[in-house]
């Protein structure tokens, strides 16, 4: 369980509070997508979650442990795996093998365990084949598969992902989410995930929404993207397939109810054309 | 007078046992005016291919000509160079003076313009790019979001009057006013300045979006070039080349395949809701 009560914090050289008076519970097992413009400060957000930034007020707890605890720290940090946008950034090593046994063996994970712990977290990633491979041979989606085997291989319980398919092409991202998203519905791991793309957002199961450092909304996703006006007043945007079905809509064509996917378009249109 | 590239080809590390030959035999004609967007999975050639046009690069073999303008030529290259404008993923990299202001002059002042054109080109530019001048003129580049940098490197580039706007992902990483305010800058540029944009992107929908011609590279071989109706029809061929189809092409798809009939010039969710009214209100 992840809690976060009352949480500001302003950066050092600015007098704008990045985060102001944020509450967030987010339970075990859950699926967070939370969502907002460059600046409305979602990446201070997940900074917070594993004590890379510390509350300039209120509190941040993760499985009870407070992030303003010193000596909780190394705990918390080994419970929330971070995964960030920039994948070269995060490679430390020169062996795929190294780079994901890098955190537990800081940890003091024993050696004899050490093996079994990184064979088992590439192969939740698809990535095993590359064990002995140089990390800058990869592609930038195999990197960050990658950077999350380097995190599972500590255990946490809970994963946060921070813009982390921004930066990789289509099949990149597509092949990241799917491994995130296998990872949850097999393993129940907890995943807070921050992103630019409405689309991502579509499969979580609460969407926090921030403005400003402040949570501007909170819902599932079916209930977050009836609000297309306001979201894109605040510089975001609704999935396509929502696009279609306000234009739809617009126009006094059919109503194409809640739908988010792809699909959900698919099945409403069909009968329509087959009227028709 | 357009771009041509004539039968060319880069090798990465070439004569060695790790060459690379990233761009295959290409030959391709950009005309004037035309907003050409390039697609293709990660190492298909694209961004060697944009590194060529202004001479960044020098081809293997082949020729590349910027209005006729030899590339290869040292005495000539700057010619060509100065007509092309190009926009790199990172605008970290290409801001670098003390003011937004002064980094906006810094191209059209290297070009030997008088002080007050450079001043008239750069408030055109930062009006073009959506860039408030009060606000943003003596405020520091470092100071502004992703998407603000974005804009006013851009606004470099278009105050030097490009006749070509070469743009790498000129989208990525940001959010999606960011990504609606840029693609509006390029569209708008332009219009008032009646340039030729070469965008490549990995979004197809932005790509769907404005450009007029769509040209695929896969492998260093221009796989596919031709109208976006043309290119994004396929949706299937698209994900084995590991592209995606623009969202509303790969709806339509789908809806063919569930026996519904629907165009396969559609790729944009305009023209698929503007389809979908007619055939409700019985005119098709």
């Amino acid at each position: 369980m992840l809690s976060v009560k009352d949480v500001s914090y302003s950066y050092e050289d600015s007098q704008r509070k990045a985060l102001d008076g944020v509450s967030l519970d987010v339970a075990d097992g859950e699926f967070v997508c939370i969502v907002g413009h460059n600046g409305s400060g979602k990446s201070t957000l997940a900074k917070m979650l594993n004590a890379l930034l510390l509350p300039t007020s209120g509190t941040v707890s993760v499985n009870g442990l407070e992030t303003h605890d010193e000596d909780s720290v190394l705990a918390i940090r080994q419970q929330v795996g971070m995964v960030f946008q920039n994948p070269d950034n995060q490679i430390v090593t020169t062996v795929v093998r190294e780079d994901v046994a890098f955190g537990p063996e800081n940890l003091g994970v024993p050696t004899e365990e050490m093996a079994e712990r990184v064979d088992r977290a590439l192969r939740a990633v698809g990535m095993e084949r590359y064990a002995s491979s140089a990390p800058h041979m990869l592609s930038g989606g195999q990197k960050q598969r990658v950077a999350i085997a380097g995190m599972l291989a500590m255990e946490p319980s809970i994963l946060v992902l921070d813009e982390a398919t921004a930066m990789l092409d289509p099949i990149g991202r597509r092949d990241v989410l799917g491994i995130v998203r296998r990872l949850h519905d097999e393993s129940g791991i907890t995943v807070v995930m921050i992103t630019q793309y409405m689309e991502e957002a579509i499969g979580a199961d609460r969407v926090v929404v921030m403005n400003d450092g402040k949570i501007a909304m909170t819902g599932a996703p079916a209930e977050i993207f009836r609000r297309g006006d306001e979201l894109r007043e605040i510089g975001l945007d609704v999935p396509l397939a929502v696009e279609l079905r306000e234009e739809l809509a617009k126009k006094g064509v059919c109503d194409c109810g809640d739908a988010l996917t792809l699909e959900d378009m698919a099945d409403k249109l069909c009968p329509l054309f087959l009227k028709n | 007078m357009p771009i041509v590239l004539e039968k060319l080809t880069y090798t990465y590390q070439n004569g060695s046992i790790n060459a690379f030959t990233a761009l295959n035999d290409i030959d391709l004609t950009i005309n004037d005016g035309e907003f050409v967007g390039l697609i293709g999975h990660t190492g298909s050639g694209k961004s060697t291919l944009i590194q060529h046009l202004n001479g960044l690069m020098q081809p293997t073999s082949g020729k590349v000509y910027v209005d006729g303008i030899d590339m290869s030529d040292k005495k000539v290259r700057k010619l060509g160079r100065q007509r092309i404008g190009m926009a790199f993923q990172y605008p970290d990299y290409q801001l670098f003076a003390e003011t937004v202001a002064k980094d906006i002059a810094f191209g059209p002042k290297n070009m030997g313009l008088t002080d007050e054109e450079v001043d008239r080109r750069v408030r055109e530019a930062m009006r073009i790019v959506g860039l408030n001048e009060t606000v943003f003129a003596d405020k520091s580049p470092f100071e502004l979001s992703g998407g603000e940098k974005r804009r006013a490197a851009l606004a470099g580039i278009i105050a030097m009057y490009p006749k070509y706007l070469v743009l790498d992902e000129p989208m990525a990483g940001l959010d999606p006013s960011g990504r609606r305010g840029v693609l509006e800058t390029i569209e708008r540029f332009r219009e008032e300045l009646n340039s030729t944009v070469i965008m490549v992107s990995h979004s197809m929908d932005d790509v769907a979006k404005s450009a007029e011609r769509v040209i695929v590279l896969q492998d260093g071989r221009i796989y596919r070039d031709g109208a976006p109706a043309d290119v994004f029809c396929d949706a299937e061929e698209l994900n084995r080349l590991g592209l995606d189809a623009p969202f509303a092409a790969r709806l339509a798809a789908e809806l063919r395949r569930r026996g519904c009939n629907v165009p396969s010039d559609i790729y944009t969710n305009e023209a698929l809701a503007c389809f979908i009214e007619h055939l409700v209100k019985g005119e098709v």
